[in-house]
């Protein structure tokens, strides 16, 4: 037992931290989020340069080959501002999908593009919107003279903004689930953003768009294992993310309980404006410790799907009801959109849904460890 | 970082071997018997005299204080042996920490830290080889929450403390020793009026009279001009609170573990064999959204305590983290007390003395409201945690030390 980051890691996250401070200061954050700004090319281009973009994927497809710890330190701390653009959507997910289920040569000609930034490619998974199990896939696959057309609306793409490429899960006229690589400039691709209490969030449209055998990406019928397999590797890291973003929700409100003065002392002395600080560091840990307990189990090569699952649900629910508590803390001021506390709370509700929701995934944990139906 | 508890680093050697040959061997005889819980319902004389030699040969060793220095009566060993001995435990469903029925694990390091050399080699070895009995005293009937206001008198007299009062809540069977706070300087300032003393069981003018409690038998202590050596004072005079904080912080979840809980388990297996409508209960959806959240908390619970343990091993005490996991382990017990409730219904509500009483579902039912207190309330622990982040204030109170 050894709970203490490495020295690399701990250099990883002075960095990272360093960045949010120059280039994500919480006024400006502010300003991309009450402006749906959120897509920046400048500071994405600035990632990509640090190097944060593909850090799980090997060197010879123009990744960093770290470890999942070492990656989730950086996420932590891009996290906390919460930097927003499709450094995990496309940098961690999107480059794991070609890496999971890519042909050699797919996995040469796209990832190291999306590695450098030049490429943003975002998965769109979700048509119905409620589900995000392989029976919610709606959009259509069509076998046609000479290649395919896919045929379908996907709703709450995330990060779908900036996308040059989009890897849509589509059913074959046979019911299989197949991803296929789309790019952003085919004919019949429309991107409109989604109106409502979120944040980077799309619809994507896919009318009748042209595709061939290459952009397939693994056999006919394997996209759902291809998307399991990648999620496993990239969830713990977008977990990571909401525990940095906890934690500055805790810290920066108990700041604020030592400067707020109400009837004629800091709001901090008041013992139910404490319970609320204390129930945010609850959600904040039991999210951290859930998450690293999962990273360690992916960097040891230990079964951890179910850990997965456990800390996407917890963390999830963390980021949520930290920003809950945070708004009993903060009342009026925090629900200005001036506020920093805004632009978190209008995420964790989008992270909420993004990818499954806790019970979504609580339910997947429950099964892998007390299958149902009768032995 | 690196969670494993029973992947053992290189040096360890043969260590877990031998400890797990050693417990085969000294565990013999106790196949039959059902544990009872740290504070128990239970009145099980033959589970409590196993337990007690098991405290007794494990103590010979040095093995029930694996790090404390040999002189100490500890065996000098490392964090790494300490856990490869409470895993080996765990999986009969012991730990170091209670193993005896004594709160030595509490005690004990704070005689490590305030003790001099002196105290420290009379008043240890009987402790850390679990040969005697220890309970700490702290509650008053006035002052609950409230130990630094202590009523209890120790008034010096020559070479005595002459002690009166009375402390509530407190023991299970009976003392060898009793670890208590005494007002030492009834004129004096608050946290400045206060010692730390050690009384021996068999004096003259202790009385005990038993409390019977929603979780069992606890006692009322008296003391009527009891007179106590000089020499039994630890920390020094008017130190006490100094010195009660080290096992306050221990008491206050800041002394970790690193075993495991069997609760889920117990519940899945009943489920499992409990049959509704001709299935399982365990096939009920509304029943597995019960048991992940219960799964989720609980494994939340244990990774706050390993932390916990951590922390306190590398001597680098976490500020907060022992009182939020207390006060977050509390109101999981007070969920999990209603969820069994929701799940199997009266059934939560019988006690059953074929398992262990820690995942008898009657004893955890009653956990959840009547394991609120002990050591300190929901509020005590939330204002210690607001202390230590320094919420409203603009300095941070910093946790003690405590090994």
């Amino acid at each position: 037992m050894d709970l203490r980051l490495t020295e690399t890691q701990q250099m990883f996250k002075k960095v990272a931290a360093d960045f949010v401070k120059a280039e994500a200061p919480s006024h400006l954050l502010t300003q991309w989020f009450r402006n749906k700004a959120t897509f920046l090319p400048e500071l994405y281009g600035k990632v990509a340069e640090l190097g944060w973009l593909g850090m799980l994927i090997p060197e010879r497809y123009g990744g960093a080959a770290v470890s999942f710890t070492d990656c989730a330190v950086v996420f932590e701390e891009l996290g906390c501002a919460p930097v927003p653009g499709p450094l995990f959507s496309s940098g961690v997910l999107g480059a794991l999908l070609i890496l999971e289920g890519g042909s050699e040569a797919q996995k040469k000609s796209l990832i190291p593009d999306i590695c450098s930034g030049k490429s943003i490619v975002i998965a769109a998974i979700t048509d119905g919107g409620a589900g995000w199990g392989p029976e919610s896939v709606e959009t259509r696959l069509n076998k046609t003279t000479g290649g395919f057309v896919v045929d379908g609306a996907k709703r709450f793409v995330y990060d779908a903004e900036g996308a040059t490429s989009f890897i849509c899960a589509a059913r074959t006229e046979n019911g299989q689930i197949t991803l296929v690589v789309v790019d952003r400039q085919s004919p019949g691709v429309s991107v409109t953003p989604q109106i409502g209490f979120m944040a980077s969030v799309c619809e994507v449209r896919f009318d009748h768009v042209q595709v061939t055998d290459s952009n397939m990406l693994g056999e006919a019928g394997a996209g759902w294992q291809i998307l399991d397999r990648a999620l496993e590797k990239a969830l713990p890291i977008l977990c990571a993310y909401k525990v940095g973003a906890c934690q500055e929700i805790f810290d920066f409100t108990a700041e604020y309980t030592r400067t707020r003065v109400l009837f004629g002392q800091p709001i901090g002395r008041f013992q139910r404006v404490q319970d609320h600080c204390v129930d945010i560091s609850i959600h904040l840990d039991a999210a951290r410790w859930v998450t690293y307990e999962t990273l360690w189990k992916l960097d040891a090569g230990m079964p951890a799907t179910a850990s997965v699952h456990e800390a996407k649900a917890v963390a999830s629910e963390a980021y949520y009801q930290a920003c809950n508590f945070a708004h009993m803390v903060f009342a009026g001021p925090g629900t200005d959109y001036q506020h920093p506390l805004m632009a978190h709370s209008v995420l964790a509700h989008t992270l909420y849904q993004y990818l499954g929701t806790p019970l979504y995934h609580k339910r997947k944990m429950m099964e892998l460890s007390y299958p149902s139906g009768e032995k | 970082m690196d969670f494993s508890v029973r992947t053992d680093p290189p040096e360890i050697g043969d260590f877990r071997k031998e400890v797990r040959a050693w417990l085969q061997e000294n565990m013999r005889g106790s196949e039959h018997l059902r544990w009872s819980a740290g504070w128990s319902t239970r009145d099980n004389e033959e589970e409590y005299q196993f337990r007690r030699e098991l405290g007794r040969k494990l103590g010979r060793k040095g093995w029930l204080f694996p790090v404390f220095p040999v002189e100490y009566g500890g065996a000098g060993l490392t964090i790494d042996h300490h856990v490869v001995l409470d895993t080996e435990l765990d999986r009969y469903g012991l730990n170091l920490g209670h193993v005896f029925y004594t709160v030595a694990h509490v005690v004990a390091p704070v005689i490590l830290k305030w003790g001099t050399e002196e105290q420290k080699r009379e008043f240890l070895p009987p402790l850390t080889r679990g040969e005697i009995t220890v309970w700490e005293l702290l509650t008053e009937p006035q002052g609950g929450s409230d130990a630094a206001n202590c009523q209890t008198r120790a008034i010096k007299q020559g070479d005595h403390y002459v002690v009166t009062g009375q402390k509530v809540m407190v023991g299970y069977r009976s003392p060898d020793a009793l670890f208590t706070l005494v007002c030492t300087n009834p004129s004096g300032k608050r946290h400045e009026n206060l010692s730390w003393l050690l009384i021996p069981g068999n004096l003259p003018g202790i009385t005990i009279q038993p409390m019977y409690l929603m979780m069992g038998l606890k006692n009322s202590v008296f003391f009527d001009g009891v007179r106590v050596p000089a020499k039994y004072l630890i920390g020094g005079e008017n130190n006490g609170w100094k010195v009660a904080n080290t096992h306050l912080e221990l008491e206050q979840g800041g002394e970790g573990r690193v075993g495991t809980n069997a609760l889920v388990e117990r519940v899945v297996e009943y489920c499992q064999q409990t049959r509704v409508d001709g299935k399982p209960l365990l096939e009920d959806t509304n029943i597995r959204n019960l048991i992940a959240d219960m799964m989720i908390e609980l494994h939340v619970v244990s990774l706050m305590e390993r932390r916990n343990f951590w922390h306190r091993f590398v001597r680098q005490p976490h500020p907060y983290g022992g009182v939020q996991f207390r006060y977050y382990q509390r109101m999981v017990r007070l969920r999990n007390a209603e969820r069994l409730q929701q799940i199997m219904g009266y059934d939560a509500l019988v006690p059953n003395p074929s398992v262990h009483e820690d995942v008898d579902f009657d004893y955890v039912v009653r956990s959840g409201p009547g394991r609120m207190h002990g050591g300190g309330t929901l509020d005590t622990d939330r204002v210690v945690f607001a202390r230590r982040v320094g919420l409203g204030r603009p300095t941070k109170e910093k946790a003690p030390e405590t090994i």
